[in-house]
């Protein structure tokens, strides 16, 4: 798979418990490719074995067995030459709080070897809604600041490849918005992990479901969507005769649940074949509004863990 | 890349670290004051006793009433600089809870640079109580300009040594504490068993047996010599021992430091947080 820009083969962490003997597999024989360009996000429950992803793959990390390869190069062999392609960015943030936003970014811009950040920072930071805060220390910034500044770092350090643990996590909605829209706009490769499914639905083009530190799916939105939809949920507006529609649809066997709503109910039929069953009976009654409910990418992952 | 692109890009990266460095510890200033109050108390019971010695004796070894307060306060200047090894580290245990440490730890850049910036930063914050007891050593016990700036270098070696112990346990602090606790407790030993604050010739024969074997021992006396020798040429013929021991250190133990980093980095990586 030579187009994948980021590649894991036979990915596998395994952390000794302290005091025994026991041992936990974080990451069991991981393999996955990403594109150039793609959004790449992965999903699973607590202690699925994302962030452990992330830091072998940012290179924080040691696998126990396997390796992966960013830009071609072995992350165990070539460790300098990956890390020049990659940035990361976690919830925390990674910031200094005791010194000012613009002396943030100027330390990582020195260290990350990036040339003329200062023209850089000053033509950006209107972007991020941070001039007024620019000079301020970071202890002072709110939550959505912070990300919003990391974000800015992120921006100017440049690199092809962008980790990210959970942007946006304990942000408010408006900001959740700036940092999705932020990232789309990024135009690299990212690899994303986040609790946030309305984040990774807007963002991401493939997702991947980690579970007990194996991939259990991986594909695009559609494709995870198509395979998985086995059930058709389907909302249904009705202007009166509520009761007795809902009872005739009581007695079909494809209808598997109802669930009443204002002026109609939302219910689910077995497979999408009986589509044309419901819309025979609906056709007699004063319907309003009949639309079927997309599945989710948190649908899915309710579905899956 | 050439060469000269390389240099200017390691040395911006040395000064932001010790840039960041110093703006970071000067946001507590007592906190910093207190550091360097503390190295005072250590050297108040030496000064007592040696004073009191002097009262009864004329001389005790090299050490005479008229320059014996050089020792306890070149002592000072040498303790100032031990917390080069202790800011190591603090610094990196910090960075791992703010996680700042895993942005700066992947970005591309030797750990040369990560060493020479803390050393810098940490050589800075503490330049003005050092060169208040200099000065004060220099009114005490006048050399000539020659000799203090041949200490001061003398001073800056050891400087460059406790970095290269410093990047040592900085690592073990972040990637395995239990051996920074036991590497911690050792070097105090080393430390207690260098003759910092009391002549050697006070301590039992055993225990000079023992100190002997210490090469702290013969870097922190060498200094203290070439003041009160006040002739470069000379002390470098009586105690060619001593100089060969701190120029090798610090030239090896930087070097070391780095290896030792990237070794027990690579085998261990960031352990708990």
């Amino acid at each position: 798979m030579a187009d994948n820009i980021i590649e894991t083969f036979d990915l596998t962490k395994i952390y000794k418990l302290k005091g025994s003997k026991r041992t936990i597999l974080a990451l069991n024989k991981v393999n996955l490719g990403i594109k150039k360009g793609e959004i790449f996000g992965l999903l699973g429950p607590n202690g699925a074995g994302k962030t452990t992803m992330i830091s072998i793959l940012s290179t924080l990390l040691h696998p126990t067995s396997g390796y992966a390869t960013i830009d071609g190069f072995n992350i165990l062999k070539k460790n300098r030459q990956a890390k020049s392609r990659i940035s990361l960015m976690l919830e925390s943030s990674m910031l200094y709080y005791r010194i000012t936003g613009y002396q943030n970014l100027k330390f990582f811009c020195k260290i990350y070897k990036v040339p003329n950040f200062q023209e850089k920072i000053r033509t950006m930071v209107n972007d991020f809604d941070l001039s007024k805060w620019l000079n301020q220390y970071v202890e002072n910034y709110s939550s959505g600041m912070k990300m919003k500044l990391a974000l800015f770092r992120t921006f100017l350090l440049d690199r092809d490849i962008v980790f990210m643990d959970e942007p946006t996590l304990g942000l408010d909605v408006k900001s959740v918005n700036f940092v999705a829209n932020k990232i789309k706009a990024m135009n690299k490769t990212i690899f994303l992990t986040s609790h946030d499914m309305n984040v990774v639905e807007k963002l991401c083009d493939r997702i991947a479901f980690i579970d007990e530190g194996k991939i259990v799916k991986v594909g695009t939105k559609e494709d995870l969507k198509r395979l998985e939809q086995t059930e058709v949920k389907i909302k249904i507006l009705i202007k009166n005769s509520f009761n007795k529609l809902k009872s005739e649809l009581n007695q079909q066997n494809y209808v598997l649940n109802i669930v009443d709503m204002k002026d109609g109910f939302e219910i689910s039929l077995k497979e999408r074949a009986y589509y044309n069953d419901l819309l025979k009976i609906l056709i007699n009654y004063d319907i309003l509004m009949v639309k079927e409910q997309e599945l989710t990418i948190e649908d899915l992952f309710l579905k899956m863990f | 890349m050439n060469f000269s692109k390389a240099a200017k890009d390691n040395l911006s990266q040395i000064l932001a670290i010790t840039e960041k460095n110093f703006r970071l510890r000067l946001r507590v200033r007592i906190s910093l004051f207190f550091s360097f109050v503390s190295p005072i108390i250590m050297i108040i019971m030496p000064l007592i006793i040696m004073g009191k010695f002097f009262e009864y004796n004329d001389n005790f070894g090299p050490w005479t009433e008229a320059n014996f307060l050089i020792f306890p306060f070149l002592a000072y200047n040498i303790a100032l600089l031990k917390s080069i090894i202790k800011v190591f580290p603090t610094n990196l245990r910090q960075e791992k809870y703010w996680q700042t440490l895993q942005c700066l730890i992947i970005a591309p850049f030797n750990r040369f640079n990560l060493l020479f910036g803390m050393f810098l930063s940490q050589v800075l914050i503490v330049s003005i109580p050092f060169f208040i007891f200099i000065i004060i050593c220099y009114f005490i016990y006048p050399i000539s300009f020659f000799t203090l700036f041949f200490v001061l270098f003398l001073f800056l070696l050891i400087a460059l040594i406790f970095s290269g112990i410093g990047i040592i346990m900085g690592i073990f602090a972040i990637s395995h504490e239990e051996m920074w606790a036991i590497l911690s407790f050792l070097l105090t030993l080393v430390f207690w068993a260098s003759c910092l604050t009391y002549p050697f010739d006070i301590y039992p024969d055993f225990l000079q047996f023992l100190i002997r074997l210490n090469p702290f021992y013969y870097m922190f006396d060498v200094v203290r010599l070439t003041w009160i020798e006040n002739n470069i040429l000379l002390t470098l013929q009586l105690y060619p021992f001593n100089f060969a021991i701190i120029f090798s250190c610090a030239i090896i133990l930087p070097i070391l430091g780095v290896i030792v980093f990237n070794y027990i980095y690579k085998k261990y990586g960031i352990v708990g947080y």
